[in-house]
């Protein structure tokens, strides 16, 4: 018997050893363990005082339940049939061990209601009390910016009501601002989860849940430089360097500015596929992508048709008719010097030139002929479409709610079956798609995916 | 089974009741009759165990697949919709199929051992109970077979999700079928439970005080309270979804103004105490067996069952835990955090007690107390990390991640079904009237052991770095394939201790070379221990009359005015009733009548939506009949004068 009694202790002693050494690495893309923000770093000192108190706790208890075992065990079959005395309890003990357990709930009541406050409200900027408490300038909560999520099956819509700009499924947001989350949902309960800024609040239909975060710049830096830890989105670098450093393997070099979240109340068939990305810029850059998104969804900023009274200066961009694309074609045309009324885009005249190669101009006729666009909106804020939001979609390092890498090779796998990848979603089995759809028919078109990703990654 | 019927030299020692509107089986029936007809509580028990372990057989098949796809990342064994409806069924099984009818099988079993009775107050009815749990288990399950498959909306199948609207397979009847199945297991669970109720309250021998009670009929008592209080939330829940599904009413459709968050809290009004209702019975099995294997009394009797009832009181403060994340507001979260950590205390006076049984007892470690311990320490972790997370912080990093899969089957697993199998291992040689492979249920605690903390450890750590819950797969670089690769393998081991467990429980009924058991084997204190094993159809030759607490103990050792004595054969001896045909005839009625709703919708020739109720209106039929039936059938029955020796 005391063999199998033996191989159990010896199995506890060693499991979390055994644990330790395969969670030597915390720092995992989506983990708790690794918090970057103050509300994060706030749930993860009460996790790991909770920690340190059943520890302890279990430590006492298992080690008393280890003395009693062995102390008391029937050591031969005689012992086994002796009787010990019959006591049947002891008030004194029962009740001071009561007490005892209540005083270490209180330990952790207390810091827990704290919290509660902390997540529930972003500080007021008057009450200098408690930003000194919690090292925040007043700036950093009088600036913070405003993101309105929506969350739908299965991706997520990012609105950021006072910059009047929509985008979906990368949250780019400024590092040093605090950053109040709305939450909402068009279809079922979905969750939004940030473990290392924010923890997780639920999207209830019917009604608008909160949460808040406000990053930490020195923790997103570790050491490192901007361009390195942080890089700017507007102008792709972003993208870049998450390429070049993040394999989707273990042995990833984190790019501190990039943040994973991930839905985490079930949604439906494809509730594991609804990722996210948050992206931390500085206050600079941040303003530049912001520029450059209101820029791009702005209508009367959109290449016009051509009128042949108006002067053109250089830069400007036309939309004109270009026989070479196919019947009724339209090409945005550059103007690569000043240029006079009634000379009409013709590339020519040399006066103007190409804005966008001919992939793209015929990528984007397909974009609409293939339906794409009944579903998407590009360069236009589109709140209400069924699809994600594509504006400056070549600047996103992600495609398909955070789930693939958005390169090339991966958007035309995309294209080209979307079912494949993630089985169930709404772009292949949507409402009024069949197999008599185009985009179902795209499999074997590589000419046509191929102008499709160079339209949609252009979009920067 | 091995409850023999016994044999009298009639006619003098038997006389039979002529009193019946039409014929009950009598005392001789036998084979499928008998089992179909039976009104004795130790075959409804045994039933009840039987039919457990064969779900607990199912969904632990259920888990295993679940478990496969997530062996790596992006595995292709189950779709995505698959794995959905195989993590729902799994959970709806294991909790309304395995655990609640595993413990009401010892309900059933022991508890009219323990209080001196002969059966429970109204045997039909406990019958009705157990055909009610077996038509909820094949109605919930039939629903691989239609439209949709099995339900994919999660055990806890949260609105709007199971809103028609929100269907992702056009007609999907899943949750019809899950929504009835439920309905008509909170049958089976409420009529057993008021059963119980009035059997321990009423039927008590004489002596047997309440606070003289066994530990475990105490358990069984305060449980059956949990669920008649518990199970209308959920009926009226479950009823109020059906008629948004089936009707078009808005209880939950949010876009006709539907409230998704009252399904929420309608259900974890119930599903809290559901979680007490689970681990109250093994709470009570394993204070029966701790103080048997160390030769002591409990220590402590009277604050272990208050702190159970005040387990079961709480129960109902705390269900909106569950929704730390919905969005409740800074007061009401507080509020239930503190609550819940309040509710540790309790338990841990238990555990304390435990601790204070053994104490200077003489430990053995026979298979049922190595399942004992077993509880205490995989309990203890499950408790802890349930501390961790009444904290509203730390739970916004848990709620819906693996760590909360770690939790509760800490709770559930090695909580609850480490107590149920420890119980087998103590109480199946008075059930069977054979000893065990004692070697061979140590294997199984070894192999159940370790497979259970390689399975749910590591899932701690893969819940903290981010693995979200109920995601059928998880994408490259997020670095979980390791410990899931490690949760899978020891998922192989629990189950495969799971597996021979449940064969040597089926095996002990029939397998003639096993030791007998005799009276009282382990030398055990309650009052069951005084019978012979197997019991006798009749319990109790003649009633005894209780003197103290652990009377099987006392009489063994005790002073001579602590022992039991019994009550004279009255002149018309031991009156058993006759079997009875109506409970299965009600039964199935209510089973045709919930078959008739799900299918009496369909479509007609032009597209519009027809409704046809003959099925169920036949099954209504059946079901009132069987009722009618039942009332005016009669006590029937036959008289025993066994000899005290034939106990």
């Amino acid at each position: 018997m005391g063999h199998i009694h033996k191989l159990f202790l010896r199995l506890i002693l060693v499991l979390p050893v055994l644990l330790a050494f395969g969670c030597s690495r915390i720092d995992h893309k989506q983990s708790a363990l690794d918090p970057k923000g103050l509300v994060s770093q706030n749930q993860f000192d009460v996790f790991m005082l909770s920690v340190w108190i059943t520890i302890f706790l279990f430590c006492a208890v298992g080690g008393c339940l280890l003395y009693v075992l062995w102390r008391y065990r029937a050591k031969n079959a005689e012992e086994a049939m002796e009787i010990p005395p019959q006591s049947h309890g002891n008030s004194k003990i029962e009740v001071s061990l009561i007490i005892a357990s209540s005083i270490i709930l209180v330990i952790l009541a207390i810091p827990t209601l704290q919290g509660v406050v902390l997540m529930n409200k972003v500080p007021d900027p008057n009450d200098q009390e408690t930003l000194d408490k919690l090292s925040l300038d007043r700036s950093q909560v009088e600036d913070a910016i405003t993101v309105n999520v929506t969350g739908k099956r299965f991706f997520w819509v990012f609105e950021y009501p006072q910059y009047g700009i929509v985008t979906a499924n990368e949250l780019v947001f400024p590092a040093s601002k605090a950053v109040r989350i709305n939450l909402r949902t068009e279809d079922v309960i979905h969750s939004f989860w940030l473990p290392k800024l924010a923890g997780k609040m639920d999207l209830m239909p019917g009604q608008e849940n909160f949460l808040w975060f406000i990053a930490d710049k020195d923790k997103i830096l570790d050491g490192k430089t901007v361009a390195e830890a942080m890089p700017s989105v507007f102008d792709g670098k972003m993208r870049e360097t998450v390429f070049a450093k993040q394999k989707f393997t273990d042995e990833f070099e984190p790019v501190g500015g990039l943040f994973y979240g991930q839905c985490a109340e079930f949604c439906g068939n494809s509730h594991a596929y609804m990722s996210f990305r948050a992206l931390a810029q500085t206050d600079k850059d941040f303003d530049m992508w912001v520029k450059k998104f209101q820029d791009s969804q702005n209508p009367n900023l959109q290449p016009k048709a051509y009128d042949p009274e108006m002067e053109y200066s250089k830069g400007s961009e036309v939309t004109f008719n270009d026989q070479s694309l196919g019947e009724n074609a339209q090409r945005v045309f550059l103007a690569s010097k000043n240029v006079l009324p009634g000379q009409a885009p013709n590339l020519s005249l040399k006066v103007w030139k190409k804005a966008h190669s001919d992939d793209y101009e015929i990528g984007k006729q397909l974009f609409s002929s293939l339906q794409c666009v009944q579903c998407h909106a590009v360069n236009r804020t589109g709140i209400g479409a069924k699809g994600p939001n594509l504006t400056l979609f070549g600047l996103r390092t992600s495609l398909a709610a955070g789930w693939m890498r958005n390169d090339p090779e991966s958007l035309s796998d995309w294209l080209k079956n979307s079912n494949d990848v993630k089985f169930g979603n709404l772009m292949w089995n949507g409402e009024g798609v069949d197999d008599s759809h185009p985009l179902r028919n795209l499999e074997d078109d590589d000419l046509k995916v191929n102008q499709l990703v160079a339209y949609l990654l252009e979009q920067i | 089974m091995a409850i023999e019927s016994i044999k009298y030299a009639a006619p003098e020692t038997e006389t039979a009741v002529k009193t019946k509107a039409f014929p009950r089986p009598g005392q001789h029936t036998s084979g499928i009759i008998d089992w179909l007809t039976t009104i004795d509580h130790k075959k409804i028990g045994f039933l009840y165990g039987l039919t457990a372990l064969f779900f607990l057989l199912l969904g632990g098949l259920e888990a295993l697949l679940i478990r496969s796809q997530l062996w790596d990342h992006n595995m292709s064994v189950l779709t995505n919709r698959q794995y959905n409806q195989m993590f729902t069924m799994h959970g709806t099984t294991m909790v309304f199929l395995v655990i609640m009818p595993l413990s009401a099988a010892f309900f059933n079993f022991i508890m009219p051992l323990q209080i001196g009775a002969r059966d429970v107050a109204f045997p039909r009815m406990n019958t009705l109970s157990l055909w009610c749990f077996i038509a909820g288990g094949i109605t919930l399950n039939l629903s691989w077979f239609f439209t949709g498959g099995s339900p994919a909306i999660g055990w806890f199948g949260y609105a709007p999700l199971t809103d028609t609207r929100f269907a992702e397979v056009i007609g999907d009847m899943g949750p019809d079928f899950w929504v009835f199945s439920l309905q008509i297991l909170g049958i089976a669970s409420l009529l057993a439970s008021f059963n119980f109720i009035t059997t321990i309250i009423n039927m008590r021998a004489p002596g047997m005080t309440m606070m003289r009670l066994p530990v475990f009929t105490w358990m069984t008592l305060i449980v059956s309270f949990l669920i008649i209080l518990a199970f209308p939330a959920i009926t009226i829940a479950l009823a109020e979804l059906m008629f948004d599904r089936t009707y078009g009413t808005n209880f939950f459709d949010f876009l006709e103004g539907g409230k998704p968050h009252l399904w929420q809290h309608l259900f974890w009004i119930f599903g809290h105490p559901e979680v007490y209702i689970l681990i109250l019975p093994a709470m009570g099995i394993v204070s029966e067996i701790i103080p048997v294997f160390s030769r002591k009394p409990l220590f402590g009797y009277g604050l272990i069952i208050f702190s159970g009832a005040i387990i079961g009181f709480m129960g109902f403060a705390v269900w909106s835990h569950h929704m730390f994340t919905t969005g409740m507001g800074i007061v009401a979260t507080s509020a239930f955090s503190i609550l819940t950590m309040l509710i540790a205390i309790p338990t841990g006076v238990k555990i304390f007690n435990w601790i204070g049984t053994m104490w200077g007892g003489r430990i053995r470690f026979d298979t049922p107390m190595l399942f004992s311990l077993g509880f205490i320490t995989m309990f203890m972790i499950g408790g802890f990390t349930g501390i961790m997370h009444s904290s509203v912080p730390v739970d916004a990093q848990h709620q819906d991640s693996y760590f909360v899969v770690a939790h509760f089957h800490y709770v559930l697993i090695g909580g609850a079904l480490f107590g149920l199998f420890a119980g087998f291992y103590f109480w199946l040689p008075k059930m069977s009237g054979r000893m065990m492979n004692e070697k061979l249920g140590k294997l199984v605690f070894t192999l159940m052991f370790i497979g259970f903390n390689l399975t749910f450890f590591p899932m701690h750590y893969l819940g903290m770095i981010g693995q979200p819950r109920r995601t059928h797969t998880y994408n490259e670089g997020h670095g979980f394939e390791t410990w899931n690769q490690v949760a899978t393998i020891g998922a192989m081991i629990l189950g495969i201790g799971i597996a021979i467990g449940v064969y040597q429980f089926v095996n002990s009924f029939f397998n003639k070379k096993l030791k007998p058991a005799g009276k009282n084997p382990w030398d055990a204190r309650t009052l069951e221990w005084t019978l012979s094993s197997p019991v006798k159809e009749y319990n109790f030759a003649r009633n005894p009359i209780i003197k103290s607490r652990d009377q099987a103990w006392e009489n063994k050792y005790g002073s001579r005015d602590n022992h039991s004595e019994k009550e004279p054969l009255d002149d018309h001896g031991v009156h058993m009733p006759d079997r009875s045909w109506c409970p299965l005839i009600t039964g199935i009625g209510l089973f045709v009548l919930v078959l008739g709703m799900l299918f009496h919708q369909g479509i007609d020739a032009s597209g519009e939506l027809v409704r046809d109720y003959t099925f169920a209106l036949i099954g209504g039929v059946v079901f009132v009949l069987g009722i009618i039936m039942w009332a005016i059938e009669g006590p029937g029955g036959y008289h025993l004068f066994p000899k005290e020796s034939e106990e």
